[in-house]
Formats: structure tokens, C-alpha cells, sequence
């Protein structure tokens, strides 16, 4: 279980977060939503600790993770930015093994070797990580954090579906569903919600730093609400939630 | 280790010897012009053995320092000297050269002594060190070093201690001003102080070795805050090890060869384009790479005769050495990821 409890934040004047309270149990795809700049990044990085709320707590089975030490907190907590460095040239697999550098060889050699076949990057694992294309370099990056992270860890990822094309953001959906099903918790920032509403078991809806909605995706992801936040329409039909005209 | 690497391994290996080879056969020619090559025998052969030493002890040094310090601003162009080190060794090295040439009881040899060899190395190096202590107490940021305040610290110390320099320089007799001006131009000494030599290789074989233990934590450090903060890196702790690391190599690299440009620069990228991208390789083949540069400049350098001489080493390096800065740069700018401006 992931709790948050009154995690406020601020970036000089502005404010990032207010008062996020939630419960995120094991086993659950959480997808945040919300406009640019509702405080769905600094939420994940702070959930990652990555940086210190102003206020609140946070606590991952029990434990701040920022009282963890790096190496351990590596183990229980792998973070997915939008954007992967492209400053250091190496291959594949060695940007996979960064991942598993916290883990004897043997095991670190084994979870390296998983994580490119859950992903399907075994095939490009001798090439640059410069020359893969935007899509292949974040899939790449998801693959070394699924070979950072214990089974039963928590995975926070931000924005990892934009660069990809269909079928690949099919496979990466049903890597997340893998990993919330051996007892991981994901939590992951999403813009497309038709998507979110496919794969989440739940939605933490963001507007300005506040939750106005946390709950399974047809409970949150409601014409109505999504209208009020996001100031253009949305349908919700049999085949479930879609933009409207 | 992989083909690639092994053959990268040997190629640096066979660079190392052959430089030394090279620097302990090339001589000046028997009028003392052009150029001859001989084995060193009487005499003659301490003097080229002393100069060997000194080349690869000053060139591993800065080729080790010069990795660890692009590792730690993430800047392929970063270099030991851009943390304002030179700088600070040359206006200690000067100002210790004018206290002696304004002091009555002292001789002109006393000036000679104190910039070129002897103790001439102490101000130097107390120099160094002073600037790595304030570029340090200025370049953090909530209490961490940053790589940006870093840069922006060394520069303004650089350029500062720059300007003290040349004031020095105007108020010392001009009979002095010269030597002053060879010690920024870099000198490999042909009779070092070898127990500096050995302990500037111990420096780099006991730093070396952390770097080398270091590697994944180097390589990680080398994406972004983020990323490496979640693969389990201390980043506050790491920029320290590598601060303190580069600062004391680069301070040893003066101590022995005043300052020499670019070979801190250039043996990282010799070593990745050998030998890849990983930090545990690169912490052997950099110190490598350097040593080898250095050595093949310093004996290059005996083949060029300019009238007044030979070529200052200092000289060499900075001209070979600007040209692969710009092929550097030009190669990163057309990188994914790599800069825009």
C-alpha cells in the first residue's frame, strides 16, 4: 500500500501540490490525470523521492522511502521520466544493466535478460541507445526499470506511452499489468484518457496541485468532470471513454 | 572483457610504449638543431628517463582528472583546469617568484628554483589547492555541488586569479617576467622530483581504482538528476568523491608539469572511442590514454625547433588539442539530445 498524506508543495509562489491525500494499494495500475501542470510530475517524483514535500508523508509499505538508503530505495522504487538522458552512448543492454547494478551479478545478469524480453528489445540489445528511435528509447528505459525493481515493488512512471505506436503501447500496457499482477503497485501519469481508462484500476485526477477525483476510472473519468477540467468534451459509450467533437 | 575492448586495451597499450620509446630515442640533432635519434646512454639517459616519468605521471593524472570532471558537470568539453586550478597555481607560482625577486637576500637563482623545480612545485601546488577549496565552498548549491554553480565558480576564479596574475607579472623586474612565462607554457622536467612522480602514480592507481569500483554509479550519474537518484546513486556523495578526486589529480598534474592544457581533455575522449562509453574501463584507459599523449607530445615536441628553442609543451598541446575540442563539439551538437545553440 502507497499513502499519501496531506503532501503539499510549492515551487517558489506557485503552487504544485495541495494537500494530496490517497491510498494506493499493491497489485493496482493508478493512472494521475490532469492539464499540464496540475502537479501530476512533481506528484510522482515526490512519490519516487526524488524531492522532499514541503509538508506531508509518504509511505510505501510502512516506510518513508527517503529514510531508505539509495540502494535499497532502488530495489523497492523505480522512476520513469518523460524524457531519458541521451548524455552517456551506451548500448541497450548496458543502459538496461544500470538497473540492475544494485543486484549481485548473477541475479543482476538474469533480470537484465527478463526485462528485454518482457519488453521484445532482445533483438536491438547490441545497438546504441542513440539510435533507437524516441518510442524504442522509452521502452528501453521502462525495460531498466523492470530490471531495477524487486517483484511486489513500485513502479512510477511519467508518461511513458507518448513516443509509442499502437502495438507497442499495447505490449507496454500489458508489461504494467504483468507487474501490477506478481503484486506491484504502478502508478503512472497519463495525458491519453481513453488509454487511462483502458488500463488503470484507478484514477487520481489532478487540477492544480488538488485531487478533485480518486477512484476506479468510470467513477472518475466522467464527461461532466473531465469537461469542468479540461474544458473540451468527452463521451462516454460502449466502447468507453472517447474525445467528443 | 570484449574484443572491442581488448583491441582498445592494445592500441593504448601500444601508443603508451611506443610514445615512451619515441621520447627516450628522439634527441636534438649534433649542432643542436634539427633532430636526431639515439639511444640515450651516459648522461644523457637519466635525463630522458626523468622526463618519461614526469610525462606520464602528469599525463595520467590529467587524464584521469579530466574524466572524472566530465563525468561530474556531464560536459564532454569539461577539462581539469576549467575548475580554475591553473590559474590559481600560476598566481601562487608568480607571487612566490615576485616575494622572491623583491627580497634583497635572496639571488635570481632562488627565483629560478622557486617557479621550475626544487620547491618550486610547493606554491603551485598550494595555489591548486586553495582555488579547489573556495571553487568548492562557491559552487554548491542548498549545500550540494552542482555542476552548473561549479563551472560558473571556476570560471569567475579562473579569471580573477588571471587578472592577479598579470598584476604580479607587471610589478616583478623584468629580468624575472620570462620565467614566469615559461612556467604557464608547461614544462616536462627531465630531473623530476620522483618521489612527487611516485606519489602523483599512486594518486592515480588508489583514485583509479575508486572510480573503477565506482563505475555504474559513474554511468548513472551520467543521465539525469532523476534517473540517477533512482537507480540508487548518492549524487551528493559521488560529486564529492569526484570533485576532491579531480581537484588533488589535476593539483599534482601542476605540482609536476605546471599547467598543461587539453591532454585532460582529450585522453576521456581517446579512451571512449577505444574503448566505449563505461566508466570502469574508462577509469583505466583515461589515466592511460593521458600518459600516452603526453609522453608522444613531449617527444614530438623535441622534433620541432623554433629558433629559441623547442617548442614549449604547453604550446603543442594547446594546438593539437583545440582543433579535437572543436571536433568534439561538433560531433555532440549532432547527437540526439545533443545541444541546439
Amino acid at each position: 500500500m502507497l499513502t499519501l498524506r496531506e503532501i503539499s508543495h510549492r515551487y517558489g509562489d506557485r503552487r504544485a501540490l495541495d494537500a494530496v491525500s490517497a491510498e494506493m494499494p499493491a497489485g493496482h495500475i493508478v493512472a494521475l490525470v490532469g492539464r499540464n501542470g496540475s502537479g501530476k510530475t512533481t506528484l510522482l517524483r515526490a512519490i519516487a523521492a526524488l524531492v522532499s514535500p514541503a509538508s506531508g508523508s509518504i509511505e510505501w509499505r510502512g516506510i518513508e522511502p527517503r529514510a531508505l538508503r539509495p540502494s535499497m530505495r532502488a530495489r523497492q522504487i523505480a522512476y520513469v521520466a518523460q524524457h531519458p538522458s541521451l548524455a552517456i552512448d551506451l548500448t541497450v543492454r548496458e543502459m538496461v544493466a544500470l538497473g540492475a547494478s544494485q543486484r549481485q551479478p548473477a541475479e543482476g545478469t538474469r533480470a537484465v535478460d527478463g526485462a528485454l524480453a518482457q519488453i521484445a528489445l532482445e533483438s536491438r540489445a547490441a545497438r546504441s541507445f542513440h539510435e533507437l528511435s524516441a518510442g524504442e528509447r522509452q521502452l528501453c528505459v521502462v525495460a531498466r526499470a523492470l530490471a531495477q525493481h524487486e517483484a511486489g515493488g513500485l513502479l512510477v512512471l511519467d508518461e511513458p506511452f507518448s513516443n509509442l505506436d499502437p502495438g507497442e503501447t499495447v505490449r507496454l500496457a500489458k508489461v504494467l499489468r504483468g507487474v501490477a499482477d506478481r503484486g506491484g503497485l504502478v502508478v503512472v501519469a497519463l495525458h491519453d484518457l481513453p488509454l487511462a481508462d483502458q488500463v488503470a484500476d484507478s484514477v487520481l485526477l489532478l487540477e492544480e496541485g488538488r485531487v478533485v477525483g480518486h477512484g476506479p476510472p468510470g467513477d472518475v473519468l466522467v464527461p461532466e468532470r473531465l469537461e469542468s477540467v479540461f474544458k473540451c468534451p468527452f463521451l462516454r459509450g460502449p466502447q468507453g471513454l472517447t474525445l467528443g467533437r | 572483457m570484449n574484443a572491442p575492448r581488448r583491441w582498445g586495451v592494445a592500441v593504448l597499450g601500444a601508443l603508451l610504449l611506443l610514445g615512451c620509446l619515441a621520447r627516450l630515442l628522439i634527441a636534438p640533432g649534433v649542432d643542436g638543431h634539427g633532430v636526431g635519434f639515439a639511444l640515450p646512454s651516459g648522461e644523457v639517459a637519466p635525463l630522458r628517463m626523468g622526463a618519461v616519468g614526469s610525462a606520464l605521471a602528469a599525463g595520467m593524472c590529467l587524464g584521469l582528472s579530466g574524466l572524472l570532471l566530465q563525468s561530474l558537470l556531464r560536459n564532454p568539453l569539461a577539462a581539469p583546469f576549467i575548475l580554475g586550478l591553473s590559474a590559481g597555481a600560476g598566481l601562487a607560482a608568480t607571487s612566490a617568484a615576485w616575494i622572491a625577486a623583491t627580497m634583497t637576500a635572496l639571488s635570481a637563482e632562488w627565483i629560478s628554483f622557486l617557479l621550475a623545480g626544487g620547491s618550486g612545485v610547493i606554491p603551485g601546488t598550494f595555489g591548486a589547492l586553495a582555488v579547489l577549496a573556495i571553487v568548492y565552498c562557491l559552487g554548491r548549491r542548498r549545500g550540494v555541488l552542482d555542476p552548473l554553480t561549479l563551472i560558473l565558480a571556476g570560471t569567475v576564479v579562473a579569471t580573477m586569479c588571471g587578472a592577479l596574475t598579470l598584476l604580479v607579472q607587471s610589478l616583478m623586474p623584468p629580468t624575472s617576467r620570462g620565467e614566469s612565462w615559461m612556467w604557464f607554457m608547461g614544462q616536462v622536467p627531465e630531473i623530476p622530483h620522483w618521489p612527487l612522480v611516485f606519489a602523483a602514480v599512486g594518486l592515480v592507481a588508489l583514485i583509479g581504482a575508486i572510480a573503477a569500483r565506482l563505475g555504474s554509479a559513474l554511468d548513472a550519474a551520467s543521465t539525469s538528476d532523476d534517473e540517477a537518484t533512482s537507480l540508487g546513486v548518492s549524487l551528493p556523495k559521488l560529486r564529492l568523491v569526484l570533485f576532491l578526486g579531480a581537484g588533488v589529480l589535476a593539483a599534482a598534474s601542476v605540482a609536476l608539469c605546471g599547467p598543461i592544457a587539453f591532454v585532460g581533455f582529450v585522453a576521456p575522449h581517446l579512451a571512449r572511442t577505444l574503448l566505449g562509453a563505461r566508466h570502469r574501463a574508462l577509469a583505466i584507459a583515461s589515466p592511460l590514454a593521458g600518459g600516452a599523449i603526453l609522453v608522444w607530445a613531449d617527444a614530438v615536441r623535441q622534433a620541432i625547433d623554433v629558433g629559441a628553442g623547442r617548442l614549449p609543451i604547453g604550446v603543442l598541446t594547446a594546438l593539437l588539442g583545440g582543433p579535437v575540442f572543436l571536433i568534439v563539439m561538433r560531433s555532440y551538437r549532432a547527437r540526439p539530445g545533443g545541444w541546439s545553440c
